[in-house]
């Protein structure tokens, strides 16, 4: 425990109420910040787990070139190991696949 | 999942129901497709159909929640209210009552913070992650208490009494003031907030006669849709006390000497003395280490907490104020310790003006610790034991080596703690186990029943727990053959003569639900 919290800088996780009119296009990397950040950037489970099972490089799902926005949908909504499943409540259809397009997209992130 | 209906509840009335939700909250915010009711089911439990909900509806205020309200009476329909759902260990998001339907609060987030003061009002929503955030962004210098599972919801981690890190821990005794939809959806506030724009609602808790705020903790006579908080103001200096322990035995004297300290108020925060499986199940998985049935053997166990520097037992203590005084309390604390017992104490220091590190004692939310789960492999899963004691060495020493040889028979990993109270220690037990296997998920459950036989015998009642014990924990507490159910059971016929409201939370039931108890 000690050790994952000497590794870590702090997560940049400033994370603004989202919450789009329909006719605007909503902002993937704030809704990961919002709703993904806290498990899948340094020192969160879902990092941490990933970890345990493939290069510390590409644990970060920011840093992984092969998910597509359709995986990232459903691996919300059905769950994987550890992961509890995504409601609609939480994130809604729109959000999700925004949050999907984000992973997906990977050469509009910066490494 | 296919539709589960609650018992008298037709699914036509079902339909008509999520009709008139839709009517208030928008269609899209009735969720009750098949994959709807799968998402708001408990991920981690031993059965997940036990507790299948119906399917949720998602308001967005305070007006939407009480029409949702008024509507479940008209059609009978039982609602599920959770925060953001993440009760893990205890039932997430899904229902005790299958067929219920969720009243998800996760889309009402409003911050208000007094930062003068030092308190904050929040809806159910706000996670501790958006709170900590919030006041960051603000440059607000107040911080928050995190439970190890900090994705939750601030305000239903102080409703089922959850814990936290630093000296505001106790999150439940940092409540002042709430604003519930009671069952008939009617609203109130508690303590001062029952006057009209009264400025003291987070400031003064008791108000003018009675003072209900308990009332709506770990119960089901209401819906709270605002809670004040109190927060800490940053503190000049924190000073960090962490110790190793090398054996078993030392959980008992070091018991002893630290409810001194919390007794006489040196030690204002609550120490979790957690064993070497706590600390390497959020480190490691167990099948790196040895790829056998049954119990790890003593060498296997000390490979493991020599790689990571940990002893059978750890604890971490920490100092908040100013600086003078907390090395004069430090002073104190490590003499008396080292004079106590062998063990291995290192300290530091933290000061005002220096970058606050993502340190959960400073009140950076984490979510890291949830890695325990994963510990025996496949799709894991966790259920808490965590019985009530007085804070004596001896005492916890029997439990301790009771506990351990129940987890022993069963074949059980032994993970487990002891945290400090003012006046009580909670030893808060983790039962780790693979859902992908039927005979560990019956052992698992034959084992917590044990546990609690157990505990009760030598009459330590549970502080929380799972949705599939919440009657077995309840019927443990029999003085005068279960008067305090009784009593409970009045106030819900009264409050909640429909039984609208989380039928059967922590053992509480309506009349109409005379079959539904465990």
């Amino acid at each position: 425990m000690k050790k994952l919290i000497a590794l870590v800088g702090l997560a940049g996780a400033a994370c603004a109420a989202v919450a789009a009119p329909d006719n605007v296009p909503l902002d993937g990397r704030a809704l990961f910040e919002e709703k993904c950040a806290m498990c899948h950037r340094d020192m969160g489970m879902g990092t941490g787990l990933l970890q345990r099972r493939m290069d510390a490089n590409i644990a970060r799902l920011e840093n992984r070139t092969d998910l597509t926005s359709e995986f990232v949908v459903m691996a919300a909504r059905i769950g994987i190991g550890n992961m509890p499943r995504i409601p609609r409540g939480e994130a809604s259809d729109a959000e999700l696949r925004a949050i999907g397009d984000y992973l997906a997209d990977s050469a509009t992130r910066a490494p | 999942m296919k539709l589960s209906l609650p018992p008298g509840v037709s699914a036509a009335a079902m339909s008509a129901a999520f009709t008139d939700f839709a009517s208030v909250v928008g269609a899209q915010w009735v969720l009750a497709t098949d994959e709807d009711r799968q998402t708001y089911t408990d991920h981690f439990a031993l059965d997940e159909s036990r507790h299948a909900p119906a399917g949720a509806v998602v308001p967005s205020s305070v007006d939407e929640v009480r029409e949702v309200v008024r509507i479940a009476n008209k059609h009978r329909i039982p609602l599920w209210p959770i925060s953001r759902g993440k009760n893990f260990g205890y039932g997430g998001a899904a229902p005790r009552l299958k067929g219920s339907v969720v009243l998800d609060l996760s889309r009402m987030k409003k911050i208000e913070v007094d930062v003068e003061n030092g308190t904050v009002l929040v809806e159910p929503g706000v996670g501790f992650y958006d709170l900590h955030d919030y006041l960051r962004k603000n440059n607000i210098p107040l911080w928050i208490s995190v439970p190890g599972n900090s994705w939750g919801s601030v305000a239903g981690n102080a409703l089922d009494r959850g814990v936290g890190y630093t000296s505001y821990g106790d999150h439940t005794s940092k409540v002042c003031g709430l604003e519930v939809v009671l069952p008939d959806g009617d609203l109130v506030r508690t303590g001062m907030g029952a006057m009209d724009g009264a400025p003291t609602w987070q400031l003064y808790r008791y108000g003018f006669g009675p003072a209900w705020d308990q009332m709506f903790v770990q119960s089901n006579f209401g819906v709270v849709t605002k809670l004040g908080l109190w927060l800490m103001p940053e503190p000049e200096s924190v000073y960090a006390i962490d110790m190793e322990l090398d054996k078993p035995e030392d959980l008992g004297w070091m018991v002893d000497v630290l409810a001194e300290f919390r007794r006489d108020g040196t030690l204002q925060q609550a120490p979790s003395i957690g064993n070497w499986l706590r600390a390497a199940a959020v480190l490691t998985k167990r099948s790196d280490w040895y790829d056998k049935p049954g119990l790890l053997p003593d060498s296997v166990i000390n490979a493991i907490r020599q790689r990571f520097g940990i002893g059978w037992w750890s604890a971490s203590l920490r100092l908040y104020g100013y600086r003078d005084v907390n090395r004069a309390y430090a002073d104190v604390i490590t003499k008396r310790i080292s004079a106590a017992g062998k063990v291995e104490i290192k300290t530091k220091e933290w000061e005002r003006g220096t970058p606050v590190p993502p340190d959960p004692f400073m009140g950076y939310p984490i979510t890291f610790p949830l890695q325990n789960a994963n510990w025996y492999g496949g799709r894991a899963a966790h259920v808490g034991f965590s019985p009530v004691l007085p804070p004596r060495g001896d005492l916890a020493m029997e439990q301790f080596r009771r506990t351990h040889a129940i987890y022993t028979r069963y074949g059980f990993d032994y993970h487990a703690s002891f945290a400090m109270g003012e006046r009580h220690l909670t030893n808060v037990n983790q039962v780790l186990f693979d859902k992908d296997s039927p005979e560990m998920v019956k052992q698992a459950n034959a084992m917590f029943i044990e546990l609690v036989d157990d505990a009760t015998r030598h009459r330590y009642g549970e502080y929380r727990t799972h949705l599939d014990y919440m009657d077995l924990v309840a019927s443990t507490y029999d003085f005068n053959d279960h008067a305090l159910r009784r009593l409970n059971e009045k106030v819900k016929a009264a409050l909640d003569p429909n039984g609208i409201i989380a039928p059967g939370k922590n053992g509480i039931w309506s009349p109409g639900y005379e079959g539904e108890r465990a």
